[in-house]
């Protein structure tokens, strides 16, 4: 049974389509990356599936329970990071972690000991007592990330928690959310950070004007484009129409054109000299061609026509 | 509840630790009481007040000195010459007065009026400047029928008689309508409505504001806490910060101001709590409302001070016109005031201020509600 279930999610603000028709599933044990750029509706998603925003259609079910008819079960079960810092300052770490802990519903004594372990897991012992307004960036967010962790939720939504932080905080927020699926806990990730999805999640979504456009594993994603490699053309592509070349567009897929460079993945399954050699055989004069894995930048930009930095 | 009691006492940590808290919770307030209650201060208490009065005794003798111990034991506000610019009106005794009415002349005791002073204040006065010729005429009469030896005033006769327990004795009080509250005991009831609406809405409003703006009010939403566990959570961490400003009002104003709190401390404390929850709802409210930290802040100020103006807290409701009183009463502060006046000033019990206690409670409820309705993440 999924941890949780999101079905055909809609929002909209006006006349603007925040959220248009997501469906996603998280597994125990497993970390969804929801992948966007910023305003794609990552945001919006998981307002709906915390409750903090009442979807205008679909559902949502957490351990196979419909929020909407339990809100307080479901939350019970959840641990919810927002992206902003959402801690008070003038309190310590522990401070803020026991508060938490104690409105997540733990005793007093339970919270106690459960802020001693979490400022342990999250190597911050050594300034729990000090206020939060006096940590780094990174500390502030792992503080941030624990107050979600008390009451050892089964499933956690975390909105892109690393976002400005150096890369050191980052790697360790994100080790410690590697051992958080490790002992078999379910975590939603919205990020825009193509590192992070890639090496951190098992599947990923590709979120963007609210619509879902794919999702897969990486492996699954990339075979999107037409196998394992892209082949990057750098020339002089100003008024050319690849289009129009003949049987271009039989064999290859384009994946982003601009006036200096060309991307494209072969069709089908082809030798990948024989794909260089029509390349190069082009009614273009082509300075140089590089051939690489795809990312998920290139399965971004295939199914959006842009880059994800953009 | 366990939720309501984490999340006020949590609240109040915060407030207390905030920089400007011990300012605008001790030191403001204390200096406020101060300043009003010296300036609205007349001598005695409302009930039997003492008017100041200079005597200028121009006689040696001792019946010039009895006269003055009769209007000292009339409870006269006796003023130092040196004082003489803030009495409301001299009395001169002349410098023969012993001398004629030994020699069984009639000698007459001057009553001045001072410019500027007030006709009630010369009331007193005059009554009881004629109590203590009355007394003394008394005396000398006791004095000059003295079986023993008639017709002879000595002072030590007249000291014998004057210690002697007075057959009758007559107490008065102040009678008519209710006295205007002045002084320290204005100023406290005054200040404490006051400042609890001031801090409660601006430490209220400017909080929630705040934390929805940092996202900690989104967070409370997600976790497994009811809005109205919440909201109630919030005005609870409110009450106890008033609670705290009651307490330092209280403690300063029996202890250093010397106020009598009167018979009924507890309903003194029942109506100040019934009104925290009033102004900390109010605070909720206007966070609510209001997305800006630093808008909430003006607004409460100019809304606090205007409701303790309109409510009686700044000056007497009595002295203005009837329109201010019945404005005063579409108020809070006004009906608090009113209440506390009345259990403070006047020595009322509980029952005496049920109609102001329904009313605060009134505010409260509705402020309760409009707070948990408008409150949003």
């Amino acid at each position: 049974m999924s941890l949780l279930k999101v079905d055909r999610l809609s929002k909209s603000f006006g006349a603007s389509r925040a959220v248009d028709g997501v469906s996603l599933e998280v597994q125990p044990g497993e970390i969804y990356g929801l992948l966007g750029p910023n305003g794609a509706g990552k945001t919006t998603s998981i307002s709906m599936i915390s409750g903090l925003l009442q979807p205008d259609a679909g559902e949502v079910l957490v351990a196979g329970h419909s929020f909407a008819a339990d809100p307080q079960k479901a939350k019970r079960i959840m641990g919810v990071v927002p992206q902003e810092l959402a801690i008070y300052e003038e309190l310590s770490g522990r401070e803020n972690l026991e508060f938490w802990g104690r409105i997540a519903g733990l005793s007093r004594n339970d919270a106690r000991e459960r802020t001693r372990e979490l400022l342990a897991a999250l190597t911050l012992t050594d300034r729990g007592n000090d206020p939060v307004k006096t940590y780094s960036g990174g500390m502030k967010r792992r503080i941030n990330l624990g107050c979600a962790l008390l009451h050892r939720p089964q499933l956690i939504l975390l909105d892109e928690p690393t976002v400005g932080i150096d890369p050191q905080a980052r790697q360790n927020i994100l080790e410690f959310i590697g051992q958080l699926r490790a002992t078999g806990t379910g975590i939603l990730y919205t990020t825009h950070y193509l590192e992070e999805a890639e090496n951190l999640c098992q599947r990923i979504g590709i979120i963007d004007h609210g619509r879902l456009l794919a999702e897969g594993t990486l492996p699954e994603l990339q075979e999107r484009l037409g196998g394992d490699r892209v082949f990057v053309m750098e020339a002089n592509f100003e008024n050319t129409a690849p289009d129009a070349w003949p049987g271009f567009r039989e064999r290859f897929r384009i994946i982003q054109k601009s006036d200096r460079q060309l991307v494209v993945s072969a069709i089908g399954t082809r030798d990948p000299s024989d794909c260089l050699r029509e390349l190069l055989s082009l009614p273009v004069r082509v300075e140089n061609v590089t051939l690489k894995r795809p990312s998920l930048n290139d399965v971004f930009l295939q199914l959006t026509g842009r880059e994800l930095r953009e | 509840m366990k939720r309501i009691l984490d999340i006020g006492h949590t609240d109040l940590r915060l407030f207390l630790k905030h920089p400007s808290a011990f300012i605008w919770l001790f030191l403001v307030p204390f200096g406020f009481m101060y300043i009003m209650g010296a300036a609205n201060s007349g001598p005695g208490d409302p009930y039997n007040r003492k008017p100041p009065v200079l005597i200028e005794n121009a006689d040696t003798n001792f019946l010039g000195r009895m006269l003055l111990s009769e209007l000292s034991a009339q409870n006269m506000g006796l003023l130092d010459p040196t004082n003489r610019e803030s009495a409301a009106r001299v009395i001169q005794i002349p410098a023969d007065f012993s001398e004629n009415i030994l020699a069984l002349k009639q000698s007459k005791v001057k009553f001045r009026k001072r410019d500027g002073s007030a006709e009630s204040d010369a009331a007193l006065i005059q009554i009881r400047l004629v109590r203590a010729l009355v007394a003394m005429n008394s005396h000398l009469l006791e004095a000059g029928t003295d079986t023993n030896s008639p017709g002879i005033f000595t002072e030590s006769k007249l000291h014998a008689i004057l210690a002697e327990t007075n057959p009758v004795s007559l107490h008065t009080r102040f009678a008519g309508r209710k006295p205007v509250p002045s002084g320290f005991y204005f100023s406290l009831p005054g200040n404490l409505v006051m400042f609890l609406m001031m801090n409660l809405l601006i430490f209220g409003g400017s909080t929630v504001a705040a934390e929805r703006r940092n996202g900690v009010i989104r967070r409370l939403m997600v976790m497994p806490v009811r809005r109205g566990e919440i909201v109630a959570g919030k005005i609870y961490g409110l009450m106890l910060l008033g609670a705290v400003q009651i307490v330092f009002f209280l403690t300063v104003g029996k202890f250093i101001f010397h106020v009598s709190l009167g018979a009924n401390l507890p309903a003194v404390a029942l109506v100040l709590l019934v009104f925290a929850w009033v102004a900390g709802s109010f605070g909720v409210l206007v966070g609510s409302i209001i997305a800006a930290p630093d808008r909430v802040s003006g607004l409460c100020v100019m809304a606090s001070l205007l409701m303790a103006a309109i409510g009686g807290c700044w000056w007497p409701l009595e002295i203005g016109p009837p329109l201010m009183k019945t404005l005063s009463l579409c108020l809070p502060t006004g009906w608090a005031l009113q209440a506390l006046h009345q259990l403070i000033s006047f020595g009322a019990d509980l029952s005496a201020v049920a109609v102001p206690l329904a009313v605060l409670v009134g505010f409260g409820l509705a402020a309760n509600a409009l707070a948990a309705r408008f409150f949003k993440s």
